[in-house]
């Protein structure tokens, strides 16, 4: 219970954080995705039912902080939420090179949905000038979970003893008792 | 038992539809700023402030060290010029004493009719025992023993130690020192001996004789060793009471034993031989 309640504020606090890290290191050309590697986090680690909660309540806070279409993010992260989710079913997550590289696609398809979004909604082309900053932003995003995903993973070991994730995982998020 | 199979297939499709339903009405109508945006941004708002304000401290902290740095770099640069500039002008300064100075010995040479050899001071030696200067002109040079050392306006002593390259000069306040001179207002004669720091004593002058503090001395020239009318001194004190034949005096120097940094050699009346010969060819 205490983490859905924890739930928005951590959202929000992550969303400005993130808001932040862009402003000061990159001047807000290029979004630190912290939100995004969180929903990651979510479809690897959290079970079913919290992953998707975070996914919604970070995309919403994105969406309301960000000034972005209202819904828009919300969507995004829903479905990269059940992509992650559905993947880490099908394979084991223990490695940080694996996690960067579904991260890396996770963004590109974000970026890719938002320049088909904008294109079919808006008629914007954001294919010349955005498609290296989206590029970037993929790879960085990519560092940035390996990141992430090894201070949660020392965190758990902190907290629990061992991390939450293990090899086999079930829809709940629990340990398969075959494993 | 439909339902139970599939819920979670219908829990996902309901939310993603929510979600599509929300990303379609603002899209299909501009909503503005709704409800639930202002909750989220109202709830935001102080963690902004927060972030906003260690930024900005942080921003502040590096900008001030920036500053800091540069501020040290400058303070380096205007010192370091400082310091050129004062070693500049400090050459200037000495430059400018050494040219009056000389140009006070350089009048020596219009007020006796001698030749001179300007010579610098090297070392100095005022202990209790000894009272010389040593000057950086020597045999080499054309210096004997027994010149007259002048500095402006009056004598300062003798050669006594004469080297090759350097000499010593015995000072007129040595305890050593005797000097034939004679008070020039009454050209009663006597003899100047070194007296160290009071000076010099004046010696042998009778009490009947008038001599007055502030009398100006001067050679008398009756040895060989020192023309005369070169000055020596002023009567500084005058005594008659005590017993005996001749009066106590003291002499103050003209010259400034403490300061003098270049110093003439009268080389008139010493003119040897050598020196004629010399000329003569």
């Amino acid at each position: 219970m205490i983490y859905y309640i924890l739930l928005p504020l951590n959202a929000i606090l992550l969303v400005v954080l993130q808001i932040t890290l862009s402003d000061i290191f990159f001047s807000g050309r290029l979004t630190v995705e912290l939100s995004l590697v969180a929903v990651i986090y979510a479809g690897f680690r959290l079970d079913f039912v919290k992953g998707i909660a975070l996914a919604c309540l970070m995309g919403l806070t994105f969406d309301c902080l960000s000034g972005a279409v209202p819904g828009s993010f919300t969507l995004f992260y829903l479905l990269i939420f059940l992509l992650v989710f559905f993947v880490s079913l099908r394979i084991t997550s223990g490695k940080l090179y694996i996690i960067a590289f579904v991260s890396l696609v996770c963004s590109l398809l974000e970026s890719l949905v938002l320049v088909l979004l904008y294109a079919l909604v808006f008629q914007y082309d954001l294919t010349g000038d955005m498609l290296p900053v989206l590029v970037l932003q993929a790879l960085l995003t990519s560092v940035l979970s390996i990141g992430f995903f090894y201070v949660m993973s020392r965190t758990e070991g902190l907290r629990y003893g061992k991390t939450i994730q293990t090899p086999q995982r079930t829809w709940t998020g629990g340990v398969s008792p075959k494993t | 038992m439909f339902l139970k199979n599939y819920r979670t297939v219908i829990f996902v499709g309901a939310i993603i539809a929510a979600a599509l339903i929300l990303l379609s009405y603002n899209l299909r109508y501009d909503t503005g700023t709704s409800v639930l945006k202002k909750i989220v941004m109202e709830a935001a708002e102080p963690v902004q402030k927060m972030f906003s304000a260690s930024v900005e401290a942080v921003e502040n902290a590096w900008r001030r060290y920036i500053h800091l740095v540069g501020l040290e770099e400058e303070n380096r640069k205007l010192n370091k010029t400082i310091n050129a500039l004062q070693e500049e002008l400090n050459l200037y300064k000495e430059g400018n004493l050494e040219a009056q100075r000389l140009k006070k010995l350089l009048s020596l040479q219009d007020t006796y009719p001698h030749r001179f050899f300007a010579a610098r001071v090297i070392g100095k030696e005022l202990s209790m025992i000894s009272k010389t200067l040593w000057i950086d002109k020597g045999e080499k040079d054309g210096l004997m023993s027994g010149m007259p050392v002048l500095v402006s306006p009056g004598l300062l002593g003798r050669l006594t130690d004469i080297s090759w390259h350097s000499s010593k000069v015995l000072l007129l306040v040595d305890e050593n020192s005797n000097v034939d001179v004679l008070i020039q207002r009454t050209r009663v004669q006597g003899i100047a001996h070194g007296a160290g720091s009071r000076g010099c004593v004046l010696k042998y002058v009778p009490k009947i004789q008038d001599v007055r503090v502030g009398d100006v001395v001067v050679t008398s020239g009756l040895s060989n060793i020192f023309p005369k009318g070169l000055l020596v001194g002023k009567v500084s004190y005058v005594n008659r009471v005590d017993a005996g034949l001749f009066s106590k005096i003291y002499l103050a120097p003209f010259a400034d034993l403490a300061s003098v940094e270049e110093v003439m050699v009268l080389a008139a009346g010493q003119q040897e031989p050598k020196q004629r010969e010399k000329k003569e060819e």
